[in-house]
């Protein structure tokens, strides 16, 4: 009889925690079953990137380069930290700009703020970088090809590159998010021209790992070395690789209590890193810093820029260097940005 | 022996595939007559990395005293090339009408297909009443690579220790615990060959008796992945069948 009370009590318990204000968060119900699938994710993404990404998403850099990395960022109603990320970017002339995940917490108002948000920072990019010449037409501004390649609004590709988080896709979110950014598995070329007349290659490699499993088409992709970028005999064409996933490999403290991949999972992804000869991993996901290498990769933990975590100000973007001799550094950025009292 | 072959039949029409396992679903305390106890089972079910999954499980438990048990076992799965050896020993400390085990228990793990070698050692605390079972304790699990490239090279790296790990389980049975038959419900972060993070799995497990020394025990074996992080999502599913002799 004891038994029986309860089960029926953390049913109970259960039932209720998913119909009070705590949705707005999680989804207790999801603990056993979940409403978004990986595999679905991962097929649309795959179709959106050979219709629109592929070919088109190059990103150029002469000589030295540097790119921002941001972590879950939970937009609710106030984006202060979002935007001062991508202003950062901007004002340092960064390359790219990723995000880990986590970008919203999911709820329909909360993209529509976040939306606007990216819509004034590809404004602002705009301004900076492209010179209008007629309503719809722009060239770079210090374009060297001659003539400059005119190119449309839409055609600029905003250089802010996001992978999805679990907060962002919980209860079916993936509607939300997908409809703003698309692609959740994806990579990105860099082309890299070297002071001395070459050329070198950096990759981009973005994982949906919002489901704490890649899934069965995004590993069954993987396996068939559609990320690999090898020539036949086996060497790369990459000089540097980057990840970027949610998910956390390595968990940092005793007391982080979110789910990390599972054991198989975790020696694939530290064996495929390898494989890829991957510079560093990127992740986010358990709202604290880590820094860990295992095995001649590098891999980050990104603590939370999210001003409910994270109220005061601090060093919660991380920025990468490659310089132009190819030497690679990063540092964390400090972010001024305190939550609205 | 019909409600045994309706039992069976039961658990495998409710298992669309099979999973490793452990024997917590049965009495675990010495009978007062037999010290030696031997498991086998089979295990076959789907993981999304490796596929299927194929394997087998041996165990065989030394009861010393009433208090005081050893087990060893082994463990191959064989598409995902992993070959497992644990032992563990136990103290049974009787409270009222249940008991609490204490135990103690060390793991290796070969994951061949990745070149990595986890070592797990486990402290523990069950607590089993007639209907229910709890358990709770701490993992730490330390993993290298062995093998890069295909080079023979053991232990290329100091490898990596993870913070103690919590380890969370909770079994509930229909019938009570010295019933011959039962049928149960576990959910837990753990099984007899790996400790998960933050990852539960759950499930049903059963066993009922074949002859006065043999049992048959079943159980099937749900491992999402990215529970804790309200995204279950299919990663593994598994069956185990198996049987129990007592001598």
């Amino acid at each position: 009889m004891k038994a029986k009370t309860l089960i029926l009590l953390a049913l109970a318990c259960l039932l209720s925690a998913s119909c009070v204000k705590l949705r707005e968060k999680i989804s207790p119900t999801d603990i056993i079953i979940a409403s978004t699938a990986v595999e679905d994710r991962v097929k649309m993404s795959e179709v959106f990137y050979l219709n629109h990404y592929n070919n088109k998403v190059w990103l150029i850099a002469e000589g030295g380069y540097s790119f921002l990395v941001g972590a879950d960022s939970h937009v609710t109603t106030d984006p202060g930290r979002m935007d001062e990320m991508l202003a950062i970017g901007l004002r340092d002339d960064d390359l790219f700009y990723a995000h880990l995940g986590d970008i919203a917490d999911t709820k329909a108002e909360y993209y529509v703020t976040l939306d606007s948000l990216l819509w004034d920072a590809k404004w602002r990019y705009v301004e900076a970088n492209y010179e209008q010449i007629s309503d719809y037409e722009f060239i770079e501004k210090d374009s060297k090809m001659d003539p400059p390649i005119v190119y449309t609004y839409e055609d600029i590709v905003y250089p802010f590159f996001p992978v999805v988080g679990n907060h962002d896709i919980t209860r079916n979110g993936w509607a939300l998010w997908s409809n703003i950014f698309h692609s959740s598995f994806y990579e990105i070329d860099v082309l890299v021209f070297l002071g001395n007349g070459e050329m070198a290659f950096d990759h981009l490699i973005f994982l949906d790992s919002a489901s704490g499993t890649l899934g069965k088409t995004q590993i069954d992709l993987i396996k068939k070395g559609v990320l690999d970028g090898k020539y036949d005999d086996g060497t790369s064409l990459y000089r540097y690789t980057f990840v970027f996933t949610h998910t956390n490999i390595f968990r940092p403290q005793f007391n982080e209590f979110a789910s990390t991949f599972t054991r198989e999972e975790t020696f694939f992804l530290l064996d495929q890193f390898e494989d890829w000869n991957v510079t560093c991993v990127f992740c986010g996901h358990v709202h604290t810093w880590d820094e860990r290498n295992f095995n001649g990769v590098h891999y980050l933990t990104l603590d939370a820029m999210c001003e409910n975590n994270n109220p005061d100000p601090g060093d919660y973007l991380i920025r990468v260097q490659v310089d132009d001799d190819g030497g690679l550094s990063y540092k964390k950025v400090h972010m001024d940005y305190a939550k609205k009292k | 022996m019909k409600r045994i072959a309706i039992l069976t039949v039961l658990l495998f029409l409710l298992s669309p595939v099979v999973a490793p396992g452990q024997t917590y679903s049965g009495e675990r305390k010495f009978d007062g007559k037999h010290k030696n106890e031997i498991a086998g089972n089979l295990v076959g079910g789907y993981n999304v990395v490796t596929g299927v999954i194929v394997g087998e499980t041996g165990l065989y438990t030394r009861h010393f005293t009433d208090r005081w048990s050893l087990t060893a076992g082994q463990q191959v799965q064989f598409i995902k090339w992993l070959y497992s050896f644990d032992v563990m020993g136990t103290y049974r400390l009787p409270l009222k009408r249940t008991s609490i085990y204490f135990d103690v228990h060390i793991l290796d793990n070969i994951y061949g297909r990745w070149g990595t070698n986890e070592f797990i050692a486990n402290g523990s605390a069950c607590w089993e009443a007639n209907y229910v079972d709890f358990r709770f304790g701490l993992s730490f699990i330390h993993y290298s690579k062995y093998n890069v490239k295909g080079e023979y090279q053991f232990f290329t790296d100091k490898g990596y220790t993870e913070p103690p790990t919590f380890i969370f389980g909770l079994g509930v049975n229909i019938r009570p615990r010295s019933n011959p038959w039962n049928l149960g419900f576990f959910i837990r972060n753990y099984d007899q060959f790996y400790y998960e993070n933050w990852n539960i799995n759950w499930g049903i497990r059963a066993h009922a008796p074949l002859t006065d020394n043999m049992k048959i025990f079943s159980e099937f074996n749900i491992r999402p992945a990215g529970s804790i992080s309200q995204l279950a999502t299919r990663y593994e599913t598994s069956l185990k069948v198996g049987v129990k002799y007592v001598w």
